[in-house]
Formats: C-alpha cells, structure tokens, sequence
C-alpha cells in the first residue's frame, strides 16, 4: 500500500501535470468568450431578421390564385388547398353563405395541420389540442399563443380568390 | 492603506461595473434574438420592429466589445 503511494508520488515528481489548473479561464478567455457570445446573438438576429425579409419578398411577389369555385364548398364546409407554394398547406372555410376566411393551415405550436369544426366554428390542432377561431384565426385554447396566418380571401366572377394579406405598417 | 491600494481599489469597482454592463447588453441581444425569432413566425408582425431589433443587436455588439478593450486596457494599466 505505502509502495503504491510512494510509486505514484514519484511519477508525479518525474512528470508534474498542474490538473488543478484544467478548469482555469483567465479574465481575457473568459472577455473573449462574452464578446464571441455576443457576435453569436447578432449573428442569430441577422439571419432571423434575413428569414423575415425573404418570407415578405416572397409573400409580396405571389399574385392573388383562385382556389375554388363559390358552389364547390357548402356553407360550414372546408377545403385544402396550397399557396404560395406547394408545400404550404392552407384552409378555405366558408362560415356562412357569403362569408369566406382563409388560413394557412400549419398549428403555430408544432406546425402540425389543423382541421375545421363546424359545430363550433372552430379550428383545431389534433396533436397538443390547440384550438382557433375559425372567425379571425385567433388562438383559443392549448399551447399555441399566436393566431394562424390569414389570407385576404375575395369571390369575384364566381371564384374565391385568396392572396397574402399586405403588411401592415404599424411599428 | 496608500494611495496606489485605494486607486486599485475602485478600479476593481470600475471593472465590476463594466462586468456587469457586458452582461446586461448580452441580455437585452438575447431578448431582441428572441423577439426577432417570434417576428419571423408571425406573418402579422411589421418588418420594422425586425431593422430596429437588428440595430440594437449591433449597436448592442458594438458597445460589448468596446466595454471589452476597455476592460482589458485597464486592467494592463493596473498590472504596470
């Protein structure tokens, strides 16, 4: 036992490794290392903000499409349609004979599509039970916080007609 | 205590509160990430509070990194 010791005291003699200063950061690692977090979260801003811009420019360019004619969905009825592109998922609903509303068809929570119920002109999302007005798009109830996305809907020459909602200018 | 102790002294003040100023931008950048992030997701939010939310982020980065030189300046100065 008092061998051991002695062999392993003498190795450490012969080849000093100073471990206890493994985990010391000096004062200019540890400024650098704020200022590296600090590019991090600007970085992280710029490609955010560069995200929204495209998603506006790409909104912006699409021109109003027709999705349906104004006798192929009832009053109380839904239909699927895509737009912009065809992996965006959309929902027209028609709340009432002459009342058209159109959202994009992705939960806000986990992007999972969510589906119309009439009964109580609501919008609900199966995974996490999240529920929207199928009025304005609102979020109801469940984990989503934000409203879907609407669409301008419009009924011109006996097709509903949807489009981007223009921004708003506000802030 | 002398002079030279007491002026080391309040710089150690100074470098605490310089600290703490670094720490406080790395903070409001990472509520303005996050305000940025919602921004993105939602089709309703204005393009204008994204530019402002960009601004202050380099504005933000800006003044991390000068409170940085000023920080380590001063601490060689105090080493001499």
């Amino acid at each position: 036992m008092a061998n051991t010791a002695k062999r392993s005291t003498r190795w450490k003699q012969d080849f000093p490794i100073p471990s206890g200063e493994d985990s010391y950061a000096t004062r200019r690692e540890f400024t650098k290392f704020l200022g590296l977090t600090s590019v991090a979260f600007l970085a992280g801003t710029c490609i955010a903000a560069a995200r929204k811009l495209w998603k506006r420019a790409t909104a912006s360019s699409s021109d109003a499409v027709s999705v349906a004619a104004l006798d192929e969905v009832p009053a109380g009825g839904s239909k699927l349609f895509r737009y912009p592109t065809e992996d965006d998922a959309c929902i027209l609903l028609r709340l009432a004979p002459d009342k058209f509303v159109a959202f994009n068809q992705n939960c806000t929570h986990l992007n999972c599509p969510v589906h119309f119920e009439s009964a109580n002109s609501q919008l609900v999302c199966p995974c996490h039970h999240g529920y929207f007005s199928a009025e304005d798009g609102r979020a109801l109830a469940g984990p989503p916080r934000r409203s879907l996305d609407a669409l301008t809907v419009s009924v011109r020459d006996g097709q509903v007609w949807v489009q981007h909602i223009a921004e708003k200018e506000t802030a | 205590m002398s002079p030279k102790t007491r002026l080391r002294h309040r710089m150690q003040v100074v470098l605490h509160m310089v600290m703490a100023f670094v720490v406080a931008i790395l903070l409001a950048q990472l509520w303005l990430f996050t305000v940025t992030l919602e921004a993105m997701e939602s089709h309703d939010a204005s393009s204008s509070i994204v530019a402002a939310a960009l601004v202050c982020s380099l504005l933000g980065c800006t003044a991390v990194w000068a409170l940085i030189r000023f920080f380590l300046g001063t601490e060689a100065r105090q080493a001499d």
